[in-house]
């Protein structure tokens, strides 16, 4: 059924607000109203409540779950790998450990972490109510990519139990598929199966952002954070296939040998590269973009501010996602590529890298003129700009041919790399985490004990791949286990800032889990936000808001004091503009 | 033991010609990277405290952009990372470009799985070690035998992936004398990291003395003596080895001069002259043989049919015929001229000087002291 009542100020909020929400919001709730109160995670609180549900919220927390574990594992991997590195000859693993401790990192963390984490977990939960949706357009097949996802997890869980794989992420052949002896099939059917939760993913996401938009949610007043989602969704949609389809090569070239990637039988290795960064390529902009997302609702939240040039931010993520898809080639300028052929790509990587530098302005600018609190979610924001601007600007030695001769495979491309994906990724994970946490459990955290650990992360971050940089121009090659000694002193101080990094990120798991039990009520806007996610009770009820709400302002008017006073004029000017215009206008939800 | 109870290197060593160049690209870039951080990360400490909330009841200011400032920023950036593109591609143009002096003095590395195997233009073979003349350019084409690989060398600035089924190339003009690092670059499997070696960039004379002293001289003098006298290539050069290979693998059976006492005609093109001339196949392409038209040819003859030939060669596999085994044969290929081609079935002729049982290449190469992991390889 649709509701045909929006939510109309007849009970005016209680105190004057200095700041105007998206929609109005409802009125605060008293301690006993809220302690009698059912909400999405006590209704129907079972077991078969859960994991049949088909409620966006509860399959975010599901996601939460799992990418945290997967999370932690591939945390275990690359602390063996750093420990390892301390000394020149290794000093606990035996080479096929070693291989097999990188590749189980990049693997997990990559498809199980990087990839599904915010598609999954914040833009499941968070999108619908972004845009005053009861739930995604299509909630089974939601829960479906739930299960895909975990199902084609459970291969990479069994590819580890049964010993492991040793190609690297990028399982290059013909080393992946005629001279390694490790599980590549089941990695690949992981990968494959993975694949396929994230196409659902997108296709959702981007049927919700077209259809389920509530009264007034108009393109232009869609948050960034959709934005940056909804981009997303669209490289997931167009490139993960072709992964699919690289993956089932490689599969039929391991078991039957028929020769696709074979030069002994005239095949070509490097077909499969250009195939594997086809995607690989825009899939760095899955991870990356839903954070740059984040960090827009986090940044104008903490500042006050609205965000500097709405549209170049939101443009320059649509620049990305289409740009992203014709940079593949950059990966292999050294693989026997072409001449031409590498002159364009790294022409249009020099492209791509312009939105990217672009937001970092915007970003900054958006700072100016604000009133600034430094709250856990800023911290990380701020985090996130500073060296995710390092991990751009390194890129562009990579991107230029020239540089890219001697960096290329060196550990200069892992700090790069991780400067983005977790300086950047993961940082903006964190932000967004925190931002919402009291939203999607409906307590607080320790603002000590968050705001020490985003620091400790982000100083512990930064050392470790700082070293890096210096040790990769010096030529050190990536996933070697042993090394000459004379670059040992950088990968001591690398491993060091690791293990100071690894308990940044264990304290989260304490203090956030410690928040379920004894955390402070947050109440429904502890931040003051304005975004339509906020304008509802926390957590929020089954179908997210009590009524359909009604947006008459863009999503960042932190500057404008109390502009729901003006909605019923606001109302009447629609009325006599435009008869046909109703409340119920692009709300098609079912049920 | 521990590195770091010495000054740690922070930039990697300048050994070529082609390294100084790269090295102005590499700072030319960090300086600019350098400014625009510097520019954003004040812009942020500056507004970070600045408008950092006080005690007074300042409202926050309602600015929603400036598309002067927009354009700003997006012109700025691009015409730098322009000028990275295009002084990046002008580098590169270097890195590919082999100037001909290099390409007379050809070297080719093997890359298989865990070593590298190296020949000079001399025919004299190195296993992770390849051994160069100070000031003087050369080139090196590689290829793999099993998966790809990458042949690195920090201080060159150089580094390219030796690919099985393909001939890729870099090429070296080495500015000072020293040792260096050689690494594997391209992950290859369990012994990746042990995949490594040594640059000896030698003086001159030191490069002269190295020389002879590994070529045993009375053997070089019997080499050059029969030069003088007999035609056909210098033995232990790579063409000489790619005739004892060209008898071995009985190529000669088929590929041959007619003899006069023999009336039976060549079963195959003859390979007199055909470096580098337009080759017309049969199924209408027309190529030119070069070497990689030469590789697949020997590993895959029917992707090659000379047009008015039947397809009957036998193809010749790495059990065969090794990547160096082909390398010399392609050496060999391009060094016949009209009449070299010998007759049908004849046997190769005796190197003079040497002891014919191993082949002279096969000189015991320097012991291999694998520098960087001298004591790795662990346990």
């Amino acid at each position: 059924m649709v509701s045909t009542t929006t939510m109309k100020p007849d009970a005016p909020p209680v105190e004057k607000l200095d700041y105007t929400p998206q929609a109005v919001p409802p009125p605060e709730l008293s301690p006993e109203q809220a302690r009698g109160r059912t909400h999405y995670l006590n209704a129907d609180n079972t077991l078969l409540g859960w994991l049949l549900t088909v409620d966006h919220k509860r399959i975010g927390m599901m996601y939460l779950v799992g990418v945290s574990l997967f999370f932690a594992a591939g945390a275990i991997a690359v602390g063996l790998v750093r420990t390892n590195l301390i000394t020149p000859t290794g000093a606990i693993l035996e080479l096929d450990q070693y291989n097999k401790a990188f590749t189980a990192h990049g693997t997990i963390m990559l498809f199980l972490f990087l990839i599904p984490v915010v598609p999954g977990v914040l833009g499941n939960f968070f999108v619908p109510m972004m845009i005053g949706a009861k739930d995604m357009a299509f909630p089974k097949l939601n829960l479906m990519s739930l299960y895909v996802w975990a199902f084609g997890a459970l291969f990479f869980v069994y590819q580890l139990m049964v010993g492991g794989l040793d190609t690297g992420w990028t399982l290059y052949p013909p080393y992946s598929t005629k001279y390694s002896h490790t599980n590549v099939l089941y990695a690949g059917l992981g990968i494959f199966i993975t694949g396929f939760s994230s196409i659902l993913t997108g296709l959702n996401i981007i049927a919700t952002v077209h259809k389920m938009r509530c009264p007034g949610m108009t393109w232009g007043r869609l948050p960034l954070f959709v934005w940056a989602m909804y981009a997303t969704s669209v490289i997931q949609l167009l490139g993960t296939p072709v992964l699919a389809v690289t993956v089932v090569m490689a599969a039929v070239e391991k078991l039957f040998g028929i020769g696709i990637f074979d030069p002994t039988i005239g095949g070509d290795p490097v077909l499969f590269q250009h195939m594997f960064w086809f995607y690989s390529h825009p899939a760095v902009y899955i991870m990356i973009l839903p954070g740059m997302g984040i960090i827009n609702e986090v940044l104008t939240c903490f500042a006050r501010k609205n965000i500097f040039g709405y549209a170049a931010v939101a443009w320059s993520s649509v620049g990305i996602a289409v740009v992203g898809f014709l940079v593949w080639g950059h990966h292999m300028f050294l693989a026997g590529q072409g001449y031409y052929l590498s002159m364009v790509f790294a022409f249009l990587t020099m492209l791509v890298a312009v939105p990217s530098a672009i937001k970092v302005f915007n970003w900054t600018a958006t700072l100016y003129g604000g009133v600034i609190t430094y709250q856990a979610p800023m911290i990380h924001a701020l985090g996130f700009i500073v060296l995710f601007t390092v991990g751009g600007l390194t890129g562009l030695f990579l991107g230029t041919m020239g540089t890219d001769i001697h960096l290329h495979d060196t550990y200069f491309v892992i700090a790069h790399f991780h400067y983005t994906m977790v300086g950047g990724m993961m940082f903006a994970w964190q932000a967004g985490l925190h931002f919402w946490w009291p939203k999607m459990t409906g307590r607080m955290y320790s603002d000590f004990w968050s705001r020490l650990a985003a620091i400790v992360m982000i100083v512990g971050f930064a050392l470790t791949f700082l070293p890096q940089f210096v040790v990769g121009y010096l030529g050190m090659p990536r996933r070697y286990p042993n090394y000459p000694p004379e670059f040992q002193i950088y990968n001591v101080m690398s491993t060091a800032a690791a293990y100071i990094q690894g308990i940044g990120f264990i304290m989260p798991a304490f203090y956030l889990t410690a928040s379920l039990f004894f955390g402070k009520s947050a109440g429904n806007n502890p931040y003051k936000a304005t975004g339509l996610e906020w304008q509802t009770h926390s957590p929020p009820d089954a179908h997210n808001f009590p009524a359909t709400p009604r947006v008459y302002f863009g999503p960042y008017e932190y500057g404008v004091p109390d502009g729901l006073a003006l909605v019923d004029k606001l109302d009447a000017a629609h009325a006599a503009a435009n008869s046909k215009y109703s409340a119920t206008e692009g709300v098609t939800s079912g049920s | 033991m521990f590195g770091f109870m010495e000054m740690p290197p922070v930039y990697p060593e300048q050994a070529s010609k082609f390294a100084i160049e790269y090295d102005w690209l590499y700072w030319y870039i960090s300086a600019v990277c350098a400014f625009g951080g510097a520019a954003v990360y004040g812009l942020l400490t500056y507004c970070c405290f600045k408008f950092a909330k006080s005690d007074t009841n300042t409202r926050p200011q309602r600015i929603l952009g400036s598309n002067k400032l927009e354009i700003i920023w997006t012109v700025i950036p691009l015409l730098f990372f322009l000028s990275f593109f295009v002084w990046g591609a002008r580098v590169w143009d270097t890195a590919i470009g082999i100037p001909p002096e290099a390409a007379k003095r050809e070297y080719f590395v093997v890359g298989k799985q865990w070593m590298w195997k190296v020949q000079d233009p001399d025919g004299l073979r190195q296993i992770n070690e390849i051994t160069l003349e100070v000031g003087v350019p050369v080139k090196v084409t590689g290829t793999s035998e099993d998966v790809i690989h990458d042949f690195g060398i920090p201080a060159f600035r150089s580094k390219f992936d030796v690919v099985p089924g393909r001939y890729t190339a870099a090429w070296y003009e080495p500015s000072k004398p020293g040792t260096y690092h050689l690494f594997c670059d391209q992950y290859c499997g369990q012994g990746h990291s042990q995949m490594v070696g040594k640059v000896n960039v030698l003086t001159s004379d030191q490069y002269q003395e190295w020389k002879t002293g590994i070529y045993r001289t009375p053997f070089l003098a019997a080499a050059a003596m029969k030069n003088e006298t007999t035609k056909g290539p210098l033995d232990g050069s790579p063409a000489w080895r790619g005739r004892q290979l060209f008898h071995k693998l009985q190529c000669n059976g088929c590929h041959f001069t007619q003899s006069p006492d023999d009336p039976t005609p060549p079963k195959a093109p003859t390979l007199e002259n055909l470096w580098m001339t337009k080759r017309e196949l049969s199924d209408g392409r027309t190529i030119g043989a070069n070497e990689d038209y030469i590789r697949t040819a020997i590993r895959n003859p029917t992707e090659h049919v000379r047009s008015g030939w039947k397809a009957i060669m036998p193809a010749f596999h790495t059990g065969l015929a090794t990547e160096l085994d082909i390398i010399d044969l392609t050496a060999y290929i391009r060094s016949l001229k009209p009449g070299d081609l010998p007759y049908r079935n004849e046997k190769s002729p005796t190197p003079i000087g040497g002891a014919p049982k191993a082949s002279p290449g096969a000189v015991d190469p320097p012991k291999n002291q694998n520098p960087p992991a001298a004591d790795g390889g662990k346990k």
